[in-house]
């Protein structure tokens, strides 16, 4: 059954980012609210979770560029509070909105900020050449970063962030209104940092990015609820997973909400996903249940569960009741 | 050392990116001195000469009209209207045909004969009041020739020789300025003028921009200090301002003729302070304003509106209200201008003018040293 979150005590040094009891408010609003986290050294380390929930706040916090509230937190071992000096040459901070000036070019920015964090001067020519053939960049180099896809905008964000070889990278949102193609390819790139041995925490509302992570957390509330590795998540929702599709999907979900086994069921786009976790074989079960409140042209079929139903179903309130008492989710 | 040299030079070479990518800007703070000065110089006159006036000469005698002569032959007065009363004198002014009113009365050659002291009633239009200050100043002047002439032609009767009794002439002179053209006294004042608009709206706004593009956090998470930031932003506008110095004097030069009589190094300094000053100024700014906007409309309340017109450089300050005297002092504007008009056309060194040199350096050390802990306090933590 799904042991609460607790990491294995790990080596001291071990953790990129180790944050103990990390609050923040601003007035009366509590954006972070007293949270644990662990990022090993080399993860690809997603932050999931709704607007809202504090994402950026930690994420600031840990780039140096907030103060917390109260608690601690240590990037490297060294606070990010009393030791920035000691954090900022090893982390890369891309914030969530784009922050390059407009009116240069993409090689003007790069250079720019290359050179306020102190890459040389022949460094700078090279990386920023190897960066942007990378990214595909390259053709672009001349180019006002305000007359930049947002796409590319990213890329240069990511790029720029990468120069002078940070450790350890913190990105706030960097696929956020960025198109699938794009978006597959910014991953790609991520995928080569972690290959490379860099550590990377991203912050994403999308799901179905946190399968090409190798830990997760999820966030709401300004606390983490749910973490670990994507399959040790998945783990935690107990049952298999079908998909019904009806004529009446609205109608469908209502009669296999009141089927006994049933544990949870979503509507995802005109399709119902349904998390079983009764005795028996569900498919005929379902579909005997739907024509027999006349449902039409029902088809059910069992898939393999995806981050968006797990944390649909980890989210509900009434699931989420049910996971803190391990004797009924066993039942 | 030198990573911090690197880094102000990396916003250095930024700064004047952004300035060459702006036409707005660039308009802003090298086209637009020069039509401001074309504009102070040729259409703004505070020049009095050829004011109409009209004369009355109730007394209608050879002294009377010697007496008015003067008058005809002065460049400063266009005797337009010879009146014959007094109602004559409301209708120039109504119409604004005339601006000054001579008026002699009956009785005036009688009483100068018999020693007596006679009167002239000189009436000013005071609508206008550079133009009345100036014409009651010569009609003064004028009465005061006239009586030396007149004791001079007296002692003569009597055989003395004044001269000989070491008794001066009196001559009437404007110093520094002799023709008394406005543009010798605009020009030194329009210069500060725009150094202040140039460094406190441009200081104001640029470090704003930072936040506002969120480029800020960017440069916090780099080993820059702020005190490199500030230095890095200050200096290309530093070099603006001069550049909009060295502009208007030459062009003062060549278009109008004005001198530099004092040495070009006390303008030099002078500048220099007072940049700081503005610089501090708009830094301070910058630390408080939550927008651009807001930037900006500070900017033009506190540098532009001052340096306008609490400076010296519009109206005279010993002319306004004195509460409007007091704020002049809050602000470092009227130093600059005193220093910019002596050095100008008083030929004026460090030395005559060491009590605004000393205040603008007060106010430069304490702006810079208020904004620099303001902005120091880092604000989005």
């Amino acid at each position: 059954m799904p042991a609460l979150p607790t990491t294995p005590a790990p080596p001291p040094g071990a953790d990129a980012i180790r944050a103990r009891g990390l609050r923040r408010t601003f007035g009366d609003t509590v954006a972070v609210d007293g949270l644990d986290l662990d990022v090993p050294t080399g993860a690809v380390f997603g932050l999931l979770g709704p607007d809202g929930a504090g994402k950026s706040t930690l994420i600031r916090m840990l780039a140096t560029v907030l103060a917390p509230t109260a608690g601690e937190a240590t990037v490297f071992g060294h606070s990010v509070v009393t030791e920035r000096d000691a954090v900022t040459p090893r982390i890369g901070y891309m914030s969530q909105r784009f922050s390059m000036y407009p009116d240069l070019s993409v090689a003007e920015n790069m250079e720019f900020f290359a050179t306020i964090r102190g890459v040389g001067r022949a460094d700078r020519r090279t990386r920023a050449r190897q960066l942007l053939e990378g990214m595909g960049l390259d053709e672009f180099t001349t180019r006002q970063a305000q007359f930049l896809s947002g796409g590319m905008k990213q890329k240069l964000m990511l790029a720029t962030t990468l120069m002078h070889r940070p450790d350890l990278l913190l990105l706030d949102e960097p696929t956020t209104g960025v198109d699938p193609v794009s978006r597959r390819e910014f991953w790609r790139i991520l995928a080569g940092l972690h290959a490379d041995g860099r550590t990377v925490l991203v912050a994403t509302p999308y799901m179905d990015e946190a399968e090409r992570c190798t830990h997760i957390a999820f966030l709401d509330g300004g606390r983490i609820r749910q973490h670990g590795t994507p399959d040790e998540i998945k783990a935690k929702v107990p049952g298999r997973l079908l998909e019904v599709t009806a004529a009446d999907p609205r109608a469908a979900m209502a009669v296999v909400d009141g089927v006994a086994g049933v544990t949870s069921a979503h509507l995802l786009g005109d399709v119902v996903r349904v998390l079983w976790d009764g005795a028996g074989d569900p498919a005929p079960t379902l579909a005997s249940a739907l024509a027999a409140a006349g449902v039409r042209d029902v088809g059910v079929r069992p898939v393999a569960p995806d981050m968006e139903t797990v944390f649909a179903y980890l989210a509900d309130p009434s699931t989420r009741a049910a996971d803190a008492e391990p004797e009924v989710a066993a039942s | 050392m030198s990573g911090a040299l690197v880094r102000m030079g990396a916003i250095v070479r930024k700064e004047f990116r952004h300035l060459g990518r702006d036409p707005r800007m660039l308009l802003a703070v090298v086209i637009t001195p020069v039509i401001q000065l074309l504009l102070f110089a040729y259409a703004i006159s505070f020049d009095v000469e050829n004011v109409p006036t009209i004369v009355i000469d109730l007394d209608r005698t050879p002294t009377s009209r010697s007496y008015l002569e003067k008058y005809e032959a002065s460049p400063f007065f266009e005797v337009v209207e010879h009146g014959s009363t007094l109602a004559d004198v409301d209708d120039a002014f109504d119409h604004n045909t005339a601006r000054v009113a001579v008026v002699i009365s009956a009785g005036f050659a009688r009483t100068l004969d018999g020693g007596g002291q006679a009167q002239v009633a000189v009436l000013v239009d005071g609508s206008e009041p550079t133009a009345a200050k100036v014409a009651q100043t010569y009609s003064v002047a004028l009465n005061q020739l006239y009586t030396q002439q007149l004791t001079r032609a007296w002692a003569d009767a009597q055989g003395l020789d004044l001269s000989s009794l070491g008794m001066l002439e009196p001559r009437v002179r404007t110093w520094y300025n002799p023709e008394r053209r406005s543009s010798d006294f605009l020009i030194p004042g329009l210069m500060v003028v725009i150094i202040a608009i140039v460094t406190v709206q441009q200081t104001a706004v640029t470090l704003v921009r930072e936040r506002d593009l969120g480029t800020q956090e960017q440069l916090e998470v780099s080993p820059m200090r702020r005190i490199e930031l500030m230095v890095g932003k200050l200096l290309p506008w530093t070099l603006i301002a001069f550049l909009d110095v060295v502009m208007i004097t030459l062009l003062g030069r060549a278009l109008f003729g004005i001198p530099l009589r004092g040495q070009p190094v006390a303008l030099a300094l002078g500048a220099a302070l007072f940049v700081f000053a503005s610089l501090g100024m708009g830094l301070l700014i910058s630390a408080i304003a939550p927008s651009m906007d807001t930037a900006n409309i500070i900017a033009l309340l506190i540098a532009f509106l001052p340096s306008f017109l609490l400076s010296g450089f519009a109206f005279d300050l010993a002319q306004v209200p004195i509460v409007l005297q007091w704020l002049a002092y809050a602000f470092p504007a009227q130093y600059m201008v005193t220093i910019s008009r002596a050095v100008f056309l008083k030929g004026a060194g460090v030395a005559d003018l060491w009590p605004e040199f000393a205040a603008l350096a007060a106010y430069a050390a304490v702006m810079l040293g208020i904004s620099s802990l303001l902005y120091g306090r880092r604000s989005s933590r």
